[in-house]
């Protein structure tokens, strides 16, 4: 029971900066999105269901893939800084994978919009390298894009977490396994990975979240129709000055993603249980 | 692409002793193909900084030149200033969002507390719910108690926007540390501030800093919440960089980009050295 | 970290608090605004009111960056004074801005207001702003094409839509999410093939269900789009059209111009206006009903809108269509300067052409009957 009391004493000060600073806020519009001209309803969710179906799925399916991307790419680089043997080719790896996190979203959009284009800065370098013909070049700026643009500047977050975390495990078990010949793949999937998971979890939760509430990058890369829930929001208040609908949008990505930190989190419990 | 570099490093592991050379030919096949991924739009942005004159069909700039770094360092211009807000802002947010979730990740992380769940959740909500309707509301609630146009609101804004990452990987880092330690600490006479300070805070460090970073950058990221608290009196760059950007003043923009990637960097350098001695100092302990 | 919050104090020292004549100007639009008011306007307002300071804050390109500067008066509306002087909005912007009693009725008080008699200063899509604002430029949209890749450029919208069939992939417009070229081009699309009367569209009076009007152009527009390039962006189609993806698409005649100053466009690129016409809008100079120093505000429009410098730096400089009335500026201005602005676009059309956006109710109308018919 004391031991309640100190936890939530010591939690406290970080709950109430939230709850004063953004939950109150945010309670003006959770309820704008129930507020129409009849009084409350649920009007605005009806015509964001009319009108952005679409964008909602598109929106889940881009962001998934663009997460379940950027884990296999962390474990990846972060598994190859852990148990690569050659310290030079680590090294060039720890030197190159870093650089996309300190470039700001809207300049991801970009640098990638002038990059992926047809006549992009890609296809030119390779057309004038002679690996394509100018027929073969394509743009990428589509959904593609916009899975790049996400993949491109989330994975070294994940990968700086990851590779936090896998320095911190015990080597002793990776010895062990590798004089019994092991391979380094086997021991990254059976004993490295197991031993991160939490954290690349919690990698993949922020990831997600994050990525769900970029708006330069859909704007710049691709506002072709379909496009991300951020763009429509942008577009109800900006076009038509209608905050019902757009915060009725708003409550749609809130819950889905609530819907996949509870889902890590209930997971997460449960093994903190076993 | 490391299935490549794993296959090659387990040939050299079993007694295969291969030639030097042909050992780093899949290792920089696979490096080439990284370093292009990254430096490919990386190099983008550097060329659009000093480019002059650039369209079709032309694949490089046809005329290179500095008249929009002058632009940017104008006399009447704002670049530096703003430069030092940014980062002053970037800072204190780091040192917010530290102070409030320390104490919050560790009894998160090593505590029982009711509802954890719900509480881990409850940090989550700034970045879930797509702020742009929410600023508005904020920015009335700062204009009635005078935060408006101020750092202080500036960094509360952030504070909030960070607190996710530096909660939810603070917990996570406590966790990681094996409360035996602690208690072992305690049973030999330490207090629990001492036991914490001296075993479980070093050990969670790690982890502790590289939320730093993330909330560092999020901050330098950040321009819709800068813009409705801070401005007119608050100039930040990212606020800069937003309008060059979404108006799509490529040389602009990509010179801001370039500004900021300076005390990004210098930050991320600085914490990493600190962790190095840090983790150095551990072993053999 | 004591080393640390020493240099916080030394920083939080070295950055001065508001002076008391500090003139705040926030602007929505491109940098190039902020530029505009930074580098050229406030050293010459400075010169004439020596110890003032003029600053300004750039809230983004497009109706966003209005709605922003809108969102900031309405978060501060409860606040007796407020922290912005002047601001510079998109026309859509000034109709809720007046309805919703943020501005102040300045435009008698100033001596240049007399120098606007058109109805851009009277009307604001449907809404009675006279009085309130004062046109900074007017901005027109109109088709760019690259004279390379198009040897006969169409002169209509019936051409346009027959062109960009016979070539797929090379026109490109920003649907109407990406900013207001796009949506230009769509309204422009209705004036030309809806059903109705295009200047009930423009004038009012609004009328429920009009919507049905427009199903056949909408139909049409479906299918012009499976052959068109959608560009991310008002800057997207400019972006496409100078690495030579697009060949043709709606843009900002403003943008145009200063992408091409900045050598992004090939200097050969061509402006056409397309018959029965697009629309186009003013920025508008706005002062709040509780700015900080309402009098220096006055005197800063005053200056911003007087014939001189609607010469030199909105036409000369800039080749923005000056925001008073065109005789008043081009007594100011040689004649090849003033030519210049018509290079491709000549006064008859203009005169002929550009239109304004319909009413507001109409304008939601058309763009969620899109939404509906078109992008869904």
């Amino acid at each position: 029971m004391r031991e309640r009391t100190i936890g939530l004493l010591l939690a406290v000060p970080a709950i109430a900066t939230i709850a004063l600073l953004y939950m109150m806020p945010l309670l003006a519009s959770v309820t704008g999105a129930f507020e129409t001209e009849a009084g409350f309803g649920l009007d605005n969710f009806i015509k964001a269901r009319d009108l952005y179906t679409t964008d909602i799925l598109y929106t889940l399916l881009i962001v998934s893939a663009s997460t379940l991307i950027i884990a296999a790419f962390s474990v990846a680089i972060a598994g190859y800084l852990t148990l690569g043997e050659n310290p030079k080719a680590v090294a060039i790896l720890r030197w190159l994978y870093r650089w996309p996190l300190f470039i700001p979203f809207i300049v991801v959009g970009q640098v990638l919009r002038t990059f992926l284009a047809k006549n992009g800065l890609m296809n030119n370098l390779l057309v004038a390298g002679g690996i394509l013909t100018p027929m073969q070049t394509m743009s990428f700026l589509d959904w593609r894009g916009i899975v790049i643009a996400f993949v491109w500047k989330q994975t070294p977050f994940v990968t700086l977490l990851l590779a936090g975390a896998m320095a911190s495990i015990d080597r002793a078990t990776i010895e062990a396994a590798r004089n019994l010949g092991a391979s380094r793949l086997r021991i990254l999937f059976e004993i490295v990975v197991p031993q991160v998971r939490t954290t690349l979890f919690v990698g993949m939760v922020l990831s997600f979240v994050t990525m769900m509430s970029v708006l330069s990058v859909p704007l710049m890369i691709s506002a072709q129709s379909p496009t991300m829930i951020t763009a429509d929001i942008a577009f109800r208040i900006n076009a038509y000055g209608d905050y019902g609908v757009a915060n009725a949008l708003g409550m749609i990505s809130l819950i889905m993603t609530m819907a996949v930190a509870i889902f890590y989190l209930s997971h997460n419990l449960k093994e903190k249980a076993r | 692409m490391s299935a490549l570099s794993m296959q090659d490093g387990r040939a050299a592991g079993k007694r295969l002793r291969l030639p030097f050379d042909l050992k780093w030919l899949p290792r920089a096949i696979v490096l080439g193909l990284v370093a292009f991924a990254i430096f490919g739009p990386l190099a983008n942005l550097l060329l659009w900084t000093v480019a002059e004159r650039w369209y079709f069909p032309h694949t490089l700039p046809l005329e290179y030149g500095f008249s929009y770094w002058a632009k940017v360092f104008s006399p009447r211009g704002v670049a530096w200033e703003s430069l030092f807000t940014s980062v002053f802002i970037a800072l204190l947010a780091v040192i917010g969002s530290l102070a409030l979730a320390i104490p919050a990740g560790y009894a998160l992380g090593r505590l029982k507390l009711p509802a954890r769940g719900l509480i881990l959740l409850v940090f989550l909500i700034p970045q879930a719910f797509p702020n742009l309707p929410v600023y508005v509301n904020i920015a009335r609630f700062f204009y009635d108690v005078g935060l408006n146009g101020t750092i202080a609101g500036v960094v509360l804004v952030h504070v909030t926007h960070g607190l996710v990452f530096a909660v939810w990987i603070a917990t996570a880092s406590f966790a990681a540390v094996d409360a035996e330690l602690e208690e072992a600490a305690r049973s030999m006479g330490a207090g629990p501030f001492r036991a914490f300070f001296d075993v479980t805070l070093p050990l969670a460090l790690p982890g502790l800093m590289a939320s730093g970073i993330f909330v560092f950058l999020e901050s330098l990221d950040e321009f819709t919440g800068a813009y409705f608290v801070g401005a007119p009196d608050v100039q930040t760059l990212p606020l800069l960089l937003y309008t060059a950007g979404a108006g799509g003043n490529y040389q602009i923009a990509s010179i801001t980009a370039l500004l900021l990637l300076i005390p990004s960097i210098f930050f991320m350098l600085v914490v990493e050295r600190f962790l190095r001695a840090d983790v150095l100092s551990r072993i053999g302990h | 970290m004591k080393t640390f919050l020493s240099a916080a104090v030394v920083l939080a020292v070295a950055i001065p608090p508001a002076s008391a004549t500090e003139l705040t100007v926030v602007t929505a639009g491109d940098t190039n605004m902020v530029d505009y008011i930074n580098e050229y306007l406030a050293p010459i307002f400075e010169k004439e009111n020596p110890g003032d300071t003029v600053r300004a804050v750039g809230t983004g390109p497009g109706d966003a960056g209005s709605q922003k500067i809108l969102e900031r008066f309405e978060a501060q509306s409860g606040n007796e004074t407020w922290d912005t002087d002047v601001a510079v909005v998109h026309e859509k912007f000034a109709g809720p801005m007046v309805e919703q009693n943020f501005l102040k009725q300045y435009r008698g008080d100033i001596a240049t207001g007399e120098l606007v008699t058109s109805d851009k200063a009277k009307m604001a899509l449907g809404t009675n702003v006279d009085g309130y604002v004062m046109p900074m430029f007017s901005s027109q949209t109109a088709i760019a094409y690259n004279p390379a890749l198009v040897e006969n450029p169409p002169k209509s919208y019936s051409e346009i839509e027959t062109w960009a069939h016979e070539h797929p992939g090379q026109f490109g417009y920003n649907g109407i999410k990406g900013g207001a070229s796009g949506v230009s081009f769509v309204m422009g699309w209705i004036y030309a093939f809806g059903d109705g009367d295009a200047t009930q569209l423009m004038n009012g009076p609004f009328e429920e269900g009009a919507a049905k009007e427009w199903d056949g152009a909408l139909k049409r527009l479906k299918d012009f789009n499976a052959d068109v390039t959608m560009t991310p962006g008002n800057a997207g189609t400019l972006d496409m059209l100078g690495r030579g993806e697009i060949a043709m698409g709606p843009v900002w005649v403003d943008m145009f111009y200063s992408w091409q100053a900045d050598g992004k466009l090939p200097p050969d690129m061509k402006l056409l206006l397309p018959e029965p016409g697009m629309p186009g809008q003013p920025m508008h100079y706005v002062i709040p009903e509780n700015a900080p120093h309402p009098e220096l505000a006055e005197k800063f429009v005053e200056l911003a809108t007087s014939p001189k410098i609607q010469a030199e730096g909105i036409v000369k400089r800039f080749n923005w269509y000056p925001g008073i009335d065109a005789t008043h500026v081009k007594a100011e201005l040689d004649e090849a300067s003033w030519n210049k602005l018509f290079k491709d676009v000549t006064p008859e059309d203009l005169a002929n052409y550009a239109k304004p956006f319909p009413i507001a109710p109409y304008n939601n109308a058309i763009l969620e009957a899109y939404e509906r018919h078109v992008a869904n």
